[in-house]
């Protein structure tokens, strides 16, 4: 299991088309893929959960990937949200 | 004229025999006669209906094929919007996420395993999660929740395999409860005549695409699946917002003649897209396009559009609901140049205000229209400011790009956006991409100050485009969305006029050119008067390319100068209409509003 904490950057925080970039960008691998925000795991290639989590700016989320390409999904999952969906 | 028979209260409609008239609210203009096809709604299905424990596989494989099925369909949609532009295919894919949802697909399974029937087991999966988005307190989760009942409704049409038959809509109407922008494409793609809902805004996806097809629409018909017998006889009236079914000899009557009409209107106007924009007495005046999305840009091609006078960049920014990209931005503007080469473009910088809600914005200004907005704005925010100019920079390589910026009202505005344009230049230089090094940068003449200076700005200028509507409203001091005061806001107020004239003369004087892009450009009764002041461009919506062109071509340039001066004469705005209803000839001028 890999886990690493990131904070949302971009102003409009995850709506909609955030939250397509991300479910897409988790289903490409193969391990479980968890985001969690205040001790709520929702499930990372699930569009209703991502956009139900409706983190804003400014929140913290941790990423946590188990299974075979874990460390990979993690890295570019983080990489996503650090680049601020390519809103900044 | 509209029949003016329009029932209300609990009448049981689905036993009138005879005509009746149902209202809604126009959303794409036309008019079209032909048979209902009614989709139903699904009526309302429990979900707590139990299957015995034989059934529960056999229930199953119901579900995934249903749902196979469906996703194939959303693929194919997909694929067919390709070329429709990247906001549409957005919404689809999202819609496909949504339909392949993990949580989603593996809850109705359990609840299938559980020995609820399918049917339930959707519906009670559906709606558990529409909950999580209805309470959210983000109004644009909650709209969300409408596209889950969408893909809901479709998924239990799809088992049903009463998936509609876009075969046999040819010549139908659709009447439905809503419609999903895939829906719109099959149907299009089958040749239905118009479309009537039960919901909807007129700025939803579902209208836009409805108006970018030519496809009339009323929506906004109140229980018009329960209403409308299927099959029935329908006029769908885009224009007056109206529906009449089971129309009466006379009304259909009325109506065969409008569409005949409106087709031989049509078919002349068509002829028209190849022909040379010219008075009879042959001046030249260039018709462009106002572009919103990508679409336009082919609208405009099929309408004769000289180039392209208005790209309204801070659509891409609403769209995606907050700033995009260099990458992004690039993409778009390219996009839009290349569809259009070798005519000319001109890209509009951001013009965002606090009124439009986008993140980065201002929060809320206590007046916005006179607030941080336009180049205001974008001064203010370099990084923003730069990020553009570079996109648009590398998407000037074809040298048909030209940028404009909104809401200037000063010489220094212009030369310190001139400053960070040439500094993105050196920067592209540097990086080695290639762009256009002469691109021209116009101003929008907008406000009062601008026009009153427009001899400073015609020399730091290359061109100018005078957006009447922020004109009109800062010269009357009248709020256009105020109805308070819409009857001082008015863009043939002599005032407006005579700066219009005054801009056109300095520019001319200072060899630049002059285009008109605000509601004035585009208006029936105006055409005459500003051929007549030396308007180089008009740009308007695509749409009302070849009726303006019809205008232009059926007027004398030298009369058109005559009046104009005529009516630039008048004190009050009375005495312009009393010269311009003389000038057109036997229309009044509320009559030609209406057109």
């Amino acid at each position: 299991m890999v886990e690493k904490l990131v904070k949302v950057v971009n102003r409009s925080g995850i709506h909609t088309r955030p939250a397509a970039s991300i479910v897409k960008l988790a289903s490409k691998f193969k391990s479980e893929i968890y985001l969690i925000r205040d001790k709520f795991a929702i499930n990372g290639k699930s569009i209703i959960g991502v956009m139900t989590l409706a983190a804003e700016q400014g929140s913290e989320i941790k990423v946590r990937a188990e299974g075979p390409d874990e460390q990979e999904a993690v890295d570019e999952i983080v990489k996503l949200f650090e680049s601020g969906f390519g809103e900044i | 004229m509209a029949p003016q028979e329009v029932i209300y209260g609990k009448t049981d409609y689905k036993l009138l025999k005879e005509q009746f008239v149902l209202k809604g609210i126009p959303s794409s203009a036309g008019i079209a006669l032909g048979n209902a096809i009614v989709l139903q709604p699904e009526s309302l299905i429990s979900p707590s209906v139990k299957i015995p424990t034989e059934e529960i596989s056999n229930e199953l494989l119901k579900f995934e094929k249903a749902h196979t099925n469906l996703v194939h369909q959303f693929m194919q949609s997909l694929h067919k919007v390709r070329s429709l532009g990247s906001n549409v295919i957005a919404i689809l894919e999202t819609n496909l996420l949504i339909l392949t949802d993990p949580i989603l697909y593996d809850g109705i399974r359990n609840k299938i395993k559980d020995g609820f029937s399918v049917e339930s087991a959707i519906v009670s999966e559906f709606d558990n999660q529409r909950k999580f988005f209805l309470n959210a307190s983000d109004a644009l989760l909650q709209e969300r929740a409408n596209e889950i009942d969408n893909i809901k409704r479709k998924l239990l049409a799809s088992l049903k395999d009463q998936s509609i038959d876009y075969e046999n809509c040819q010549h139908s109407i659709v009447v439905a409860q809503t419609l999903t922008t895939t829906d719109i494409v099959n149907f299009k793609e089958a040749g239905i005549l118009a479309i009537v809902t039960e919901v909807g805004g007129i700025t939803s996806h579902a209208a836009i695409l409805s108006r970018s097809f030519d496809i009339p629409a009323v929506i906004g018909v109140h229980d018009a699946t329960d209403i409308i017998p299927n099959g029935s006889e329908l006029i769908v009236d885009g224009f007056a917002g109206i529906v009449v079914v089971k129309p009466k000899e006379d009304i259909r009557e009325v109506y065969l003649q409008k569409i005949e009409a409106l087709e031989e209107h049509k078919r002349n106007l068509g002829a028209l897209a190849k022909l040379p924009s010219e008075t009879l007495d042959g001046k030249r005046i260039s018709l462009l396009g106002n572009v919103n999305f990508l679409d336009d840009v082919r609208s405009g091609e099929i309408n004769g559009a000289d180039g392209y006078g208005l790209v309204r960049s801070e659509n891409l920014v609403m769209e995606l609901k907050g700033f995009p990209d260099e990458e992004t931005q690039y993409k778009w503007y390219r996009e839009i140049c290349e569809r259009a080469y070798p005519k000319p473009v001109t890209i509009r910088v951001f013009d965002l205000g606090s009124d439009k809600y986008v993140e980065g914005l201002p929060i809320k200004e206590f007046n916005p229209a006179l607030g941080l907005r336009g180049i205001r704005f974008l001064l203010s925010r370099q990084d923003i400011f730069k990020t553009q100019l570079r996109a648009l920079l590398r998407a000037s390589m074809n040298k048909n790009l030209k940028i404009m910026l909104p809401m200037i009202t000063s010489l220094h505005e212009v030369e310190l956006s001139r400053k960070i344009l040439e500094m993105c230049k050196n920067e592209l230089q540097q990086e080695g991409v290639l762009f256009d090094n002469l691109i021209p940068l116009g101003v929008m003449i907008e406000t009062p100050a601008a026009a009153v200076i427009s001899d400073g700005l015609a020399k730091v200028a290359d061109f100018f485009s005078i957006g009447t509507n922020d004109l009109t409203q800062y010269t009357l001091a009248a709020d256009r969305n105020n109805e308070l005061v819409s009857d001082i806001f008015d863009d043939f107020h002599p005032s407006v006029l005579r700066l219009i004239d005054f801009i056109i003369k300095t520019a001319h004087k200072n060899g630049i050119t002059v285009s008109i892009c605000g509601e004035l450009a585009g208006h029936a009764a105006a055409t005459q008067l500003l051929v007549g002041m030396d308007v180089d461009e008009l740009s308007v919506a695509p749409s009302l390319l070849l009726e303006l062109k019809n205008r232009v071509r059926s007027l004398t340039y030298s009369e058109a100068k005559l009046i104009a001066e005529d009516i630039l004469n008048s004190n009050d705005y009375f005495e312009v209409r009393k010269k311009l209803e003389k000038a057109i000839g036997r229309h009044s001028v509320a009559e030609i509003n209406e057109i």
